[in-house]
């Protein structure tokens, strides 16, 4: 048990090393204490640099459909994660954890997706400052 | 004390590993390595020198990242009044220029965190970075710094070799969108770089960089870096900075907080909702 818990520990702490690799600083564009979850219809997605995005339509509390921007990391970051374009399809309901732009429009950083299977991978920009 | 951990606490425990291993688990490639010893000496081109070429990754050993004060105490740069005006102003009034997509220079390329390539050939050495960025340095000992050089990112850059050492003495370097690192600090167009890359074995190369300013800094300092060779597979990929830079609109002055660290990032950030349990395939 010891053992395990010494390698479980571990593991933690190598996901929680601080390498700085982003194209720009979390903090210059989100608010670290704007955690929200959205969940939503994917309706876009651009698979390009610096970042990938996806458009979510977004029932608010009046029932209206609100558009969201999802930022995440680049194609090359998310593809060495395992999370690759074709997980993104076009109508399916996803959830995105993150983070709100400080500007306050619908734009986050979607620090933490649910696809439509219930697989979750992570979009966060690694080294970024932002929650790991 | 393990042994009394409860259940409860061990499930936490491997859920963490679980969101964890979420970041890690699919990361064959990582862009940063632990360092490693080497058991192979420094290759050498056809005239002897070592040969410098090689896909580089910077090493977790690195801290703080991307903060050029790196190996000063407590990383504290030797600001002048100017400086600290400098560094306020590009706090409070200046985008990341990197975020928008403009070149990074020098000496801030080498406190990055992305790794990078170098090309050497005899009379020409070829440095290619992560943003499909490049700077061609010429490496001859006769050529001489113009007497007004074109302002640059990069500088005007003189190669030339010190024994198994590649000095590149750079002068000529812009004044405007430039931060000398990821935290913001500034440099003025009188600055000096001198860098002394060097390759101690098969699988590292080293710098150590050589930063003068006497606008903004009251004295000269340096910054040392070691990378690691990455897998003889591995290469830059086409990285098109410009080509949707939609968060352009969104991003605010500055790197935002410096943690105690010396990295920039908040250090108590509100915590996400908690993942959604993965439901069974009713299906399978």
């Amino acid at each position: 048990m010891k053992h395990i818990l010494a390698v479980l520990l571990a593991s933690v702490a190598i996901a929680a090393g601080t390498e700085v690799l982003a194209h720009h600083s979390f903090a210059a564009e989100f608010d670290a204490s704007k955690a929200i979850r959205v969940t939503g219809t994917l309706t876009k997605v651009e698979w390009t640099n610096p970042h990938i995005y996806f458009y979510l339509d977004v029932k608010d509390d009046t029932g209206a459909l609100v558009k969201w921007t999802c930022e995440s990391a680049s194609p090359g970051a998310l593809s060495r994660r395992g999370f690759k374009r074709g997980d993104l399809k076009l109508g399916d309901t996803i959830v995105v954890d993150g983070y709100r732009a400080k500007n306050g429009s619908n734009m986050m950083d979607a620090r933490r997706v649910t696809l439509a299977d219930g697989r979750i991978v992570s979009g966060g920009s690694a080294g970024d400052g932002g929650p790991q | 004390m393990i042994a009394r951990l409860s259940r409860s606490t061990i499930a936490l425990l491997i859920a963490g590993v679980a969101a964890s291993a979420i970041l890690t688990s699919a990361q064959e490639r990582p862009l940063q390595e632990p360092d490693r010893k080497s058991t192979k000496p420094a290759p050498r081109t056809a005239s002897g020198k070592p040969d410098l070429s090689g896909y580089w990754k910077g090493t977790r050993e690195t801290k703080p990242g991307g903060n050029i004060g790196k190996d000063l105490p407590g990383w504290k740069l030797p600001l002048t009044p100017a400086g600290e005006a400098a560094l306020t102003h590009n706090l409070t009034a200046t985008i990341d220029p990197e975020s928008l997509c403009i070149l990074g220079g020098i000496p801030r390329h080498n406190a990055s965190g992305l790794p990078f390539e170098i090309l050497q050939g005899a009379n020409k050495v070829a440095f290619l970075y992560w943003y499909s960025y490049f700077r061609l340095i010429p490496i001859d000992p006769k050529r001489k710094h113009s007497d007004d050089p074109e302002p640059s990112f990069f500088g005007e850059e003189l190669g030339r070799w010190e024994g198994d050492t590649l000095v590149i003495d750079s002068i000529g370097f812009k004044d405007e969108k430039v931060w000398i690192d990821e935290n913001a600090n500034p440099h003025s167009d009188a600055l000096h770089v001198v860098e002394r890359w060097t390759r101690p074995d098969y699988d590292h190369v080293h710098v150590e960089t050589l930063i003068e300013d006497s606008k903004f800094y009251t004295k000269p300092f340096t910054y040392s870096r070691t990378w690691v060779l990455g897998a003889p597979d591995e290469e830059l990929q086409e990285y098109a900075c410009s080509e949707n830079n939609v968060d352009a609109a969104h991003l605010g002055f500055g790197p935002g907080p410096i943690r105690p660290d010396g990295t920039r990032g908040y250090i108590d950030p509100a915590p996400l909702p908690p993942p959604i349990p993965r439901t069974p395939n009713p299906s399978k």
